[in-house]
């Protein structure tokens, strides 16, 4: 009896470094930016780091909440139209000033909120199918954005686009910052009740309602809280770009499933997490910025992106694969 | 800092349970006709009752999952109608189901832990916590070989089994439900020293099983369940084998002599040969069905069974191994390239799998000789017509079923459909996998009938089955898998579920 237990404690050891797609992507990352690094003399410069954090920051945002929902089992398309309306809330309704872009914060935090809610509500409590519901939240809030704000134009307030995109004392980017409060958030969350139920509901929600979790309720809270964060990639969006655009959040809705598969979150549920996508959206940015400094036509970049995306996806099947030993 | 646990109850908080005439029906199909039993202070109360018989639907209303539609459950004396399974375990309520509430993507200690993990520090979830509450938990149950560390998905089957009976345990619930308990478990003397402890100590036991050796061992009085109803409660010191079975199928038990008598057809002409057929969750399968033949295939779950009927289906790849059909070497790698080889599948999840519920009835028995019935390119209906009655008529379907769509048919009556479908189609072979889950007991019958007159015919038949019983009725002899391998065989005399269920459990020789 003692023989298989500590074959079995093995091989969870192996999966856990194997079959983490986080290692993974942190991996292909380090390689992107070495490439990245030799081709750019400055690339280790203040300035080069400070845009690295800057460009990604927006997606890996987007990233870190829609594989809240992912790791529910769900789909959630509404991330485009909320970046989209938190961008425009933020270039016509806010004015200068710290007091404002707090009040900004929370304006457009609390419509994600919104979104997400009435998401949860429909998936969660309705059970509608998720890509249905989000679809038509996206739709919904798209228009919004078009009520809002018709056309490209507007301004974001100076003091959030400059606050933002420094550096905090000099050294460390502020995006840097607000990235780490999100990993922290986010490691804090994972060590809850909801963290746990979280990963239980994706990868059986009978079996997590058996064992006692609410699961109704648990991923309700996902969507409510992925809600906020693509508010959050609205508001830094706004700050990198200064101007408002309705349009903002078509270009983030394929990049932040993307982002998700890249990070090792598995679209059947139960398995990765929010650092992964949120490394798989950094990856994504510097993705392009090599393909740029390599001089390769920005018509090129979806095509990288794709195929970058089938490696992780494909190496993350098979080193999960070969970690469980189910073939073996 | 974790509560001390402990598995004995003050006596006093031991409680009856009364049941009486509870119903309940999903829709049209009545799942609950009317149960009524009580259960004393600190018993094992056994509930017998073949597949289908209402054991399950009545465990989820014990446990909070689902509601009755009438009739009244009284706790120690208490209303008992909890809204949730947490309402229900808050009453002393705690259930092991089978089919294993256990999430395969956490590890042991988190999966005894839910829905609410030890916290340490800032109140976070702590990893050291859990593991050494699931330690001293999975010590006091004598099942200290599980790692606590361990992810559920990596566990044997029967270490899952003993860690969702602990976890139930681990609720120190004042009425424990056991759900088939012991399916899945290779040593059942752990599961008993468990329940006798619990009930020493005043818990009362609601034991399911359909293996009358075990509660005989464990229980002294046992409920009868059948199509829904409560049929009687027996005190089993006093009532033989047969008059439970009586009681349990509604008729005489099948003397096991008719099983013997049928000869193994072993010199009859080979139909299917398998010759080390390999692929996911395949390892290596050999065997000879003969013309006149029926093999039963006993398994416990997910042992491999469901993917070499998919395998021969031609529903999943057979990824190394060879397949002759009358010693003719065959491939394909879809169902219809299976059943143009001679073999035809019945498959598990007839509503993912096998039928067309937008079509009618006619359309989905006559989809695989659409072929043969053209006419200038168009399908000749009348042609149409009269094969599908043809068909019909072999599997007992009655005609006014046939031109309806088959969304509306009961359960049974779509199986006989899919059973024509194949039947048309001229295999001559079959692979029925599970041919008569969740059908009422009068269609089985005539399943059974439709098999018996096939292979009397010189078709053969490969048939899976989660009843044992039902592959002693059927199998001219019987294999048993075990990981994905045969690991024993059963025929004649020695056909009986007691072997079964020890080849299937890998104890057989």
């Amino acid at each position: 009896m003692n023989a298989p237990v500590s074959n079995a404690v093995t091989r969870s050891l192996l999966r856990r470094l194997l079959g983490n797609g986080t290692l993974i992507v942190a991996f292909i990352y380090a390689l992107l930016f070495t490439i990245f690094a030799s081709r750019q003399s400055d690339a280790l410069s203040q300035t080069s780091i400070t845009d690295l954090f800057n460009n990604a920051a927006p997606l890996a945002l987007a990233a870190a909440g829609g594989s809240l929902v992912v790791l529910t089992r769900g789909f959630d398309l509404s991330v485009a139209g909320v970046v989209a309306l938190s961008n425009v809330l933020m270039a016509t309704q806010v004015g200068e000033g710290p007091q404002q872009a707090l009040l900004g914060l929370a304006v457009v935090c609390t419509a994600g909120l919104l979104v997400g809610a009435v998401n949860g509500i429909l998936v969660a409590y309705i059970r509608l199918q998720s890509i249905a519901s989000t679809l038509a939240t996206m739709i919904v809030t798209s228009g919004l954005a078009l009520l809002v704000l018709d056309a490209p134009g507007g301004t974001v307030p100076d003091f959030v686009a400059d606050t933002l995109t420094d550096s905090a004392a000099g050294i460390v980017p502020v995006a840097a910052l607000i990235l780490l409060a999100v990993v922290l958030i986010w490691l804090l969350l994972r060590r809850t009740d909801w963290g746990v139920a979280l990963y239980a509901v994706g990868a059986d929600e009978t079996a997590a309602g058996l064992a006692g979790i609410r699961t109704r309720r648990v991923k309700f809270f996902a969507y409510c809280l992925a809600g906020v964060f693509y508010a959050l990639s609205g508001y830094m969006l706004s700050a990198l770009t200064a101007t408002g655009n309705p349009n903002a959040g078509n270009s983030y809705l394929l990049l932040t499933f993307a982002a998700i598969a890249i990070g090792g979150t598995s679209f059947s549920g139960g398995r990765g997490g929010v650092v992964g996508a949120m490394l798989g959206a950094a990856t994504l940015t510097l993705l392009q910025k090599v393909l740029f400094s390599a001089g390769v036509s920005s018509f090129y970049t979806g095509i990288f992106q794709g195929v970058v995306m089938i490696l992780a996806v494909l190496v993350a099947a098979t080193s999960d694969r070969f970690a469980s030993g189910r073939r073996a | 800092m974790s509560a001390a646990v402990t598995l004995t109850p003050p006596p006093e908080a031991a409680l009856s349970l009364d049941i009486d005439a509870v119903t309940k029906s999903y829709g049209p199909t009545i799942a609950l006709r009317g149960v009524s039993f009580d259960l004393r202070r600190g018993e094992v109360h056994a509930l017998l009752g073949e597949n289908g018989a209402g054991k399950s639907t009545l465990v989820k209303i014990l446990s909070g999952i689902v509601k009755p539609d009438n009739g009244s459950v009284r706790l120690g004396g208490q209303r008992f109608a909890p809204h949730s399974l947490m309402a229900a375990r808050a009453a002393g309520v705690s259930t092991a189901f089978q089919e294993l509430s256990l999430l395969p993507n956490l590890t042991v200690a988190t999966n005894l832990t839910l829905p609410k993990q030890r916290k340490g520090l800032l109140g976070l979830a702590s990893r050291r916590l859990n593991e050494a509450y699931a330690a001293q938990l999975l010590a006091e149950c004598d099942a200290a070989d599980i790692s606590p560390g361990a992810l559920v998905s990596d566990l044997s089957l029967a270490e899952k089994q003993r860690v969702e009976i602990v976890r139930a345990v681990s609720h120190r619930p004042r009425l424990l439900i056991l759900d088939e308990p012991t399916a899945a478990l290779a040593e059942p003397e752990w599961l008993f020293r468990i329940v006798e402890r619990l009930a020493a100590s005043g818990t009362g036991v609601l034991y399911i099983s359909h293996r009358l050796a075990e509660v005989r061992r464990l229980c002294r009085r046992g409920t009868v369940l059948r199509n829904g109803e409560s049929i009687g409660t027996v005190d089993l010191a006093n009532a033989r084998d047969g008059d439970i079975f009586r009681m349990m199928v509604g008729r005489g038990a099948e003397e096991p002599a008719d099983a013997t008598a049928t000869p193994v057809r072993r010199d009859a002409p080979l139909a299917v040969t398998l010759r080390d057929l390999r692929g996911p969750g395949v390892d290596g399968i050999s065997l000879n069905l003969h013309r006149g033949e029926i093999v039963g295939v006993a398994a416990l779950e997910g042992q491999g069974q469901r993917e070499l009927f998919r395998m021969l289906g031609g529903a999943a790849p057979i990824l190394s191994g060879d397949v002759a059909v009358e010693g003719k070497p065959v491939q394909f790698a879809s169902p219809l390239q299976a059943l143009r080889a001679g073999i035809g599948f019945v498959p598990e999840e007839r509503k993912i799998e096998g039928i067309f519920l937008g079509l009618t009835t006619a359309s989905n028995i006559s989809l695989p000789i659409l072929g043969r019935l053209l006419r200038f390119g168009l399908i000749d209906r009348t042609r149409e017509r009269a094969e599908v009655g043809r068909a019909a008529a072999l599997v007992d379907l009655a005609a006014r079923y046939v031109g309806m769509r088959i969304s509306a048919l009961s359960g049974g009556n779509q199986q006989k459909a899919l059973i024509a479908r194949v039947l048309l189609s001229g295999a001559r072979n079959l692979v029925l996998f599970d041919p008569t889950r969740g059908v009422d007991v009068g269609t089985k019958e005539v399943i059974y009938g439709v098999i018996r007159d096939f292979t009397a015919k010189g078709g053969s038949v490969l048939l899976y089955s989660t009843e044992l019983s039902e592959l002693v009725h059927l199998s001219d002899r019987c294999l048993a898998l075990y990981r994905g391998r045969i690991v024993g065989e059963a025929a004649g005399a020695a056909l009986t579920e007691e072997r079964l269920v020890s080849l299937a459990t890998g104890h057989g020789e």
